[in-house]
């Protein structure tokens, strides 16, 4: 996993540019929690294959979750969600949705073997990455996805870095920090609890830090 | 460099994240702005030699910002700032400077090619990147300072050359170095990494999310209407 301190840092950078009047050490709780539980898949490793980075970490929940929220607190006469957590926390919830969705699912697409982006509906993960940009000899270049055509046939293949599925794919994490079979065969195991594995992490970690220190020496508006 | 598209969407969060009540289209821009200024050094390495992540990429400059907007608005009586621009005016200058320094310089700090931090006074280029983790086996492990004593500079970091030795080639001058050299190929770089492809979004989805189109729709009069819904 990117590390979930790294998670952290860049879902209170996305918290504090949301949660408008709702921002105060509770909302962000709930958002650093919401962060956090995701990882709990690890612990589904041992009695289920490749399960981190799948039960936790796919669209298709979020997605579900949104629909659930908008179909409750719009659509239907009386809100359970409303009833529940008033309006500050139907608010909330979707800037908790918003950061699950892209700094941590997302994030973690973009590192090691990706995430099982549609899980349960399609067993597969994917991994993002590539780059973009223009070159004055080539033009616009992008290698996210990579298109194959088959000289022979014609037929296309589409490459979105397809990486294997829940039975090939294994993510390591504290839980299970190396392939279960490498594992039952280790004499020492060594956990490894990363806190930012590249100079960007480190970045976001602190931009994160700056954010909310920087909300708390903010001073308030005038009022008029 | 960092890609200048991902300053701007750094940029973009920080203003979502500071500005507050001062939050609306046009801070939002002087924030983008500024952290897009920094880059402009690359423009000035077609004249001088080594300027690029280095004239603009310092910490001296944000150290003199700061400096000035903390003696313009806390120190003196009469504060040009405030009384030109209110208190608004203060927190968009404050949160331009975060955007100027964090959004602006410090990602390029982060990777290769590295940033001259303490140019002019040094020039040697500093690169922060490595890892941090605590082992069971092997304690905390982490790479980012460097003590030993093989680096030129004085600071504890890796470094990939001085302005001498190490060129940082972009799109404005691809091989980093004074001349226009307009043969060469020419890369305008968007999108680095994965990573760099997912804070971007994040950012064209937060201002979405803050600015709110789809509900300002169908309300009347909707520029004054949005200063409103935004700077609650």
């Amino acid at each position: 996993m990117v590390s979930t301190i790294v998670h952290a840092g860049f879902a209170l950078v996305l918290a504090a540019g949301l949660l408008r009047g709702d921002y105060d050490r509770r909302a962000l709780a709930v958002v650093l929690a919401v962060v956090l539980l995701p990882e709990a898949d690890s612990f589904l490793g041992p009695v289920m294959s490749g399960a981190h980075r799948t039960v936790g970490h796919n669209f298709t929940f979020p997605a579900a979750a949104a629909f659930l929220i908008y179909y409750d607190t719009r659509m239907r006469g009386q809100s359970l969600l409303r009833e529940r957590v008033t309006e500050r926390g139907v608010r909330i919830a979707w800037v908790a949705l918003f950061v699950h969705v892209f700094a941590h699912v997302s994030l973690d697409w973009a590192h090691l073997d990706g995430v099982n982006v549609l899980w349960p509906l399609h067993d597969s993960f994917f991994r993002l990455e590539g780059e973009l940009f223009w070159s004055s000899v080539d033009g616009l270049v992008q290698t996210f996805v990579d298109v194959d055509l088959d000289p022979e046939t014609g037929s296309r293949r589409v490459d979105a870095g397809s990486t294997g599925t829940t039975q090939s794919v294994h993510v390591n994490n504290p839980v299970e920090p190396d392939d279960p079979e490498a594992l039952a065969e280790a004499e020492t195991i060594d956990r490894r609890f990363p806190v930012a594995g590249r100079g960007w992490r480190l970045y976001l970690v602190g931009l994160g830090l700056f954010t909310v220190i920087a909300r708390r020496l903010q001073n308030d508006p005038p009022a008029e | 460099m960092a890609p200048t598209l991902l300053n701007a969407a750094l940029g973009a969060l920080l203003a979502a994240a500071l500005l507050g009540p001062a939050f609306d289209r046009r801070s939002v821009a002087v924030v983008v702005a500024a952290a897009l200024l920094p880059n402009l050094d690359a423009v000035a390495s077609l004249a001088i030699a080594g300027a690029t992540n280095a004239l603009a990429h310092n910490v001296w400059v944000p150290i003199a910002l700061a400096g000035l907007l903390y003696w313009d608005t806390a120190l003196r009586d009469r504060s040009v700032l405030r009384e030109r621009y209110g208190w608004r005016g203060v927190r968009i200058g404050w949160v331009a400077l975060a955007g100027f320094a964090l959004a602006g310089i410090a990602p390029d700090l982060f990777a290769e090619p590295g940033v001259s931090l303490l140019y002019p006074v040094e020039n040697v280029y500093y690169v922060v990147d490595g890892l941090l983790l605590f082992s069971t086996q092997d304690g905390v492990v982490q790479t980012f300072v460097s003590t030993t004593a093989d680096a030129p500079g004085v600071l504890p970091f890796e470094s990939p050359g001085t302005t001498e030795t190490h060129a940082v080639p972009t799109w404005v001058n691809p091989d980093g170095r004074p001349g226009l050299a307009l043969g060469s190929e020419r890369r305008l770089v968007l999108v680095d990494a994965g990573w760099q492809a997912v804070v971007v979004a994040s950012a064209v989805a937060s201002l979405a999310v803050r600015f709110r189109p789809w509900t300002r729709a169908g309300t009347e009069a909707a520029p004054e209407g949005s200063v409103k819904e935004t700077s609650r």
